[in-house]
């Protein structure tokens, strides 16, 4: 069941308002932890300032493959997410 | 909303928008949670390829299903406890 149901127009633009900003902060915080773990895992050598080639092609990489992963398990977020509510309706509330 | 019944004060404007946007809030941070942990335990982080291999693919897919399943079984857990108990999530007393 959708959960806004429930509230005014007023009240909706509101939330909706809220849901924008905290998208926002969300965005920052993804992009951060993708900085944080591409950087993490590709880079390890510090005996030059500049990205190695090999560095660089596996952020790239990181970044594409961090990407899939966020892209499938939201997916199978909203599957399950969707079957679990509908469940939960079933047992009567 | 025949939920709240008659007899109970009806919430404030307020009241409703900040239900909804914590029922929003604890989904999204489930969803941050399973990405973070479904990755952790799926994703090779090498990052020979920029894609989810077959393998990691199908891992995610089953990690996904497994996370919600065990949600729900903790839940079902707690709430049993804490019947017992009448109310809290105490430990054995």
């Amino acid at each position: 069941m959708d959960p806004t149901t429930g509230l005014t127009q007023a009240e909706s633009r509101e939330l909706e308002n809220r849901l924008n900003k905290r998208q926002v902060k969300e965005f920052m915080n993804l992009f951060g932890n993708l900085v944080d773990n591409c950087f993490t895992s590709c880079v390890d050598d510090f005996t030059s300032k500049a990205l190695s080639g090999r560095e660089t092609g596996c952020i790239s990489r990181c970044v594409l493959k961090s990407m899939a992963t966020q892209t499938r398990l939201s997916e199978r977020f909203a599957e399950l997410n969707a079957s679990m509510s509908a469940e939960l309706q079933n047992k009567g509330r | 909303m025949s939920l709240f019944g008659f007899g109970k004060a009806q919430p404030t404007s307020a009241e409703r928008i900040s239900a909804v946007e914590n029922e929003l809030k604890v989904v999204a941070e489930m969803h941050t949670r399973m990405v973070k942990i479904c990755t952790l335990k799926c994703v090779d982080k090498t990052y020979r390829e920029g894609e989810l291999s077959k393998g990691e693919a199908v891992c995610l897919d089953r990690c996904s299903a497994k996370f919600f399943e065990a949600h729900q079984k903790i839940s079902d857990h707690l709430q049993q406890q804490s019947q017992q108990q009448g109310g809290g999530f105490g430990m054995g007393a």
